[in-house]
């Protein structure tokens, strides 16, 4: 059971999937241009094919060997991380660079084993400060600045 | 391109010429000094900055950290018996046991001059290959270009560690990503499912900095923790006096010459080249007894093959647009980010810029001696820094990065999913090179796969026939991509016999 539900199967698994899902919605676009060879998805679905098939044999490999995945130390770090610098690349936009910079520097410092809450906090605001300070400020190249102020 | 020496030298001597060299060659060695960076990360991690310059300085800057870093990396593999970067791992062989023995000044002694010996000898290489392999790649029609392009795309297979099928899917899917968008030639849009966001495409350097620095750190935080060794007692660089190389000129030119060759051919790498010079000089060496336990001819091979690397590796990729590694697949991607088409016209074309790129590398190679005598006794209490502040900045460093490229939140959310992406498929094995090599090379692929079919009427068996180079580029490639399997086949008739 082991061999077929594994984190290895489910990423090559989805790979595949994927390709499938790209390769099929390619039927569902229509163009102007005549051709097969002149086709805009004629060189994509080239690609999708090769790619499907280099999933399915990694898939086979992969379920004909029981390899295992790295170890990870702690999963709840990884993930946390994960979802921090996810939320993170998407709130700047809105938010401004300072503050989300601010609370990921919060959140990642002590992931990596930072615990003094000082150390923690002086990093927070003094590094993401002196990118925006420099950028905003300094070289009037701006970062985005938040719905507060225009400051930072 | 000799005409063009002058302007090139001109644009050196500007203030952001020289700021550019010295700066970059600085950042270059104090990031690679840092363990588990490495040259890829530091320059994609630079690589957002140099949007704001013209070509030429963007250029230079990312050879100089480049450069910087693959010399920064012997400092912690002598100091801390880690090496900076994997291309500095042979370099702790002896370059350790000299520092734990109270040598370690003279041990980055020898390093360092190795180090500018072979960077030196490899810009030479540069200067001298670069422009033949482009004069004849000039001949090159649509068809030759593709069966290149297609050759170059091959070396996705040496670069591909671990497993080529991952390699060749991490590939597969890099040049996807390239095609998502305008059509190139009649300009429809593909894949977009309507999003606006997606109708200029996937931003390049979003995908470089999220699948190699962004999953590093998630790599990292996945790991267990290491300690590293002690400071060794260092009071700066002494570098060997011309006596103390009496015997070993042999050694240093022999590893020179590995380092060029190995560098030229796509894929293999400074580690590679880095361990078989080392192995050659212990073999050859006439102190070959001595190596492992502090043998300054160990450290010489290690660092002159490893930096002579860097210029080899560049003559595939400025003569013939192929990038030979990820390094050189992120210089690609900065030319292509700055509007220059990587291919064999890149040189013609652009004589002023590759000829300042040129005498560059050649400066950045002679700034490595200065500066890294002086940055070694600045580097040493860096290498102590803590994981956590190095990785936290590295995710703000890239935002501000990816967002200064076109000003837009969307390419930080593309950097954001690129980065998780890349974490899931490296922690399957998945190498990351072939995926940007892939993006790289992708939309030159498939315009010149089109215009091909436009020229012999829809037959791709025509492609190679009358078209000698193309033939023998195709069959090239043919056999690069068989290569693994013919030795695994050899391998295996070994192990029977």
């Amino acid at each position: 059971m082991q061999r077929i539900l594994n984190e290895r199967v489910a990423v090559l698994l989805g790979l595949l999937l994927t390709a499938a899902a790209l390769y099929a919605s390619t039927f569902s676009l229509s163009f102007s241009s005549a051709g097969s060879g002149q086709s805009p998805v004629f060189f994509p679905r080239i690609i999708l094919s090769l790619w499907m098939g280099l999933a399915l044999i990694a898939l086979v490999q992969c379920l004909r060997t029981s390899e295992p995945n790295a170890p990870v130390a702690r999963w709840w770090r990884v993930w946390v991380l994960l979802i921090a610098a996810v939320i993170y690349t998407n709130v700047i936009g809105r938010e401004g660079f300072f503050l989300p910079s601010m609370v990921f520097a919060m959140i990642s410092l002590p992931i990596f084993g930072i615990r003094n809450p000082l150390v923690v906090i002086a990093y927070a605001v003094a590094v993401p400060g002196a990118l925006v300070l420099l950028f905003n400020h300094g070289l009037s190249m701006p970062l985005p600045v938040s719905r507060f102020t225009h400051l930072f | 391109m000799l005409a063009s020496l002058p302007d090139a030298i001109a644009i050196l001597l500007t203030l952001e010429g020289l700021l550019v060299l010295v700066l970059g060659t600085v950042l270059g060695i104090v990031l690679g000094a840092m363990p588990g960076i490495g040259s890829t990360v530091a320059v994609a991690m630079v690589l957002p900055f140099t949007l704001t310059m013209s070509q030429a300085p963007a250029i230079l800057l990312l050879l100089a950290v480049y450069a910087g870093s693959v010399y920064g990396g012997s400092i912690a593999a002598i100091l801390i018996n880690t090496p900076g970067t994997p291309q500095s791992a042979a370099t702790c062989l002896d370059g350790y046991p000299m520092a734990q023995r109270g040598e370690a000044g003279l041990a980055l002694g020898w390093a360092t001059v190795a180090s500018v010996v072979g960077g030196l000898v490899s810009a030479v290489v540069l200067i001298v290959a670069a422009p033949q392999l482009a004069a004849f790649a000039l001949e090159f029609g649509p068809i030759e270009t593709f069966a290149l392009i297609l050759l170059g795309m091959t070396c996705i297979v040496s670069v591909s560690t671990g497993s080529v099928i991952k390699g060749l899917l991490a590939g597969m899917i890099g040049i996807f990503l390239s095609t998502v968008g305008g059509d190139p030639i009649i300009g429809e849009m593909r894949f977009t499912f309507n999003n606006w966001q997606l109708f200029a495409g996937f931003n390049l350097l979003a995908v470089v900095i999220g699948v190699f620095a962004l999953s590093e750190v998630l790599m990292r935080v996945s790991a267990p923790s290491k300690e590293t060794s002690d400071l060794v007692d260092f009071k700066g660089i002494r570098l060997p006096s011309f006596a103390m190389w009496k015997g070993r000129f042999k050694n240093l030119s022999k590893s020179v010459l590995i380092g060029n060759l190995i560098g030229v051919l796509p894929g293999t790498g400074a580690a590679t080249a880095a361990f078989i010079s080392y192995a050659e000089g212990r073999r050859s060496s006439p102190n070959a007894e001595k190596f492992g336990s502090g043998e300054p001819d160990g450290i010489v091979s290690s660092e002159a093959a490893n930096n002579a690397v860097t210029g080899g590796a560049l003559v595939p990729t400025m003569a013939l647009g192929i990038p030979g590694d990820a390094i050189t697949a992120v210089m690609l991607a900065t030319l292509t980010l700055h509007g220059i088409t990587p291919g064999p016209k890149l040189v013609e074309d652009n004589p002023t810029l590759i000829a300042a790129i040129f005498a560059g590398f050649f400066v950045i190679n002679l700034l490595l001696l200065p500066l890294g005598i002086l940055l070694s006794r600045v580097a040493a209490p860096i290498l102590r820094m803590k994981e956590a502040f190095m990785m936290t900045a590295i995710v703000l460093l890239c935002s501000v990065g990816v967002y200064f490229v076109r000003g837009n939140p969307f390419d930080l959310l593309v950097m954001g999913a690129a980065g998780v992406v890349g974490f899931i498929l490296r922690r399957q094995g998945f190498p990351m090179a072939p995926l940007v090599i892939g993006m790289v090379l992708g939309p030159t692929l498939e315009i010149t796969l089109r215009q091909g079919l436009i020229l012999t009427d829809g037959s791709f068996a025509a492609f190679f026939v009358g078209h000698p180079i193309a033939l023998v580029l195709g069959l090239a490639a043919l056999f690069a991509l068989a290569l693994p399997a013919l030795r695994f086949a050899l391998e295996q008739r070994k192990a029977r016999a």
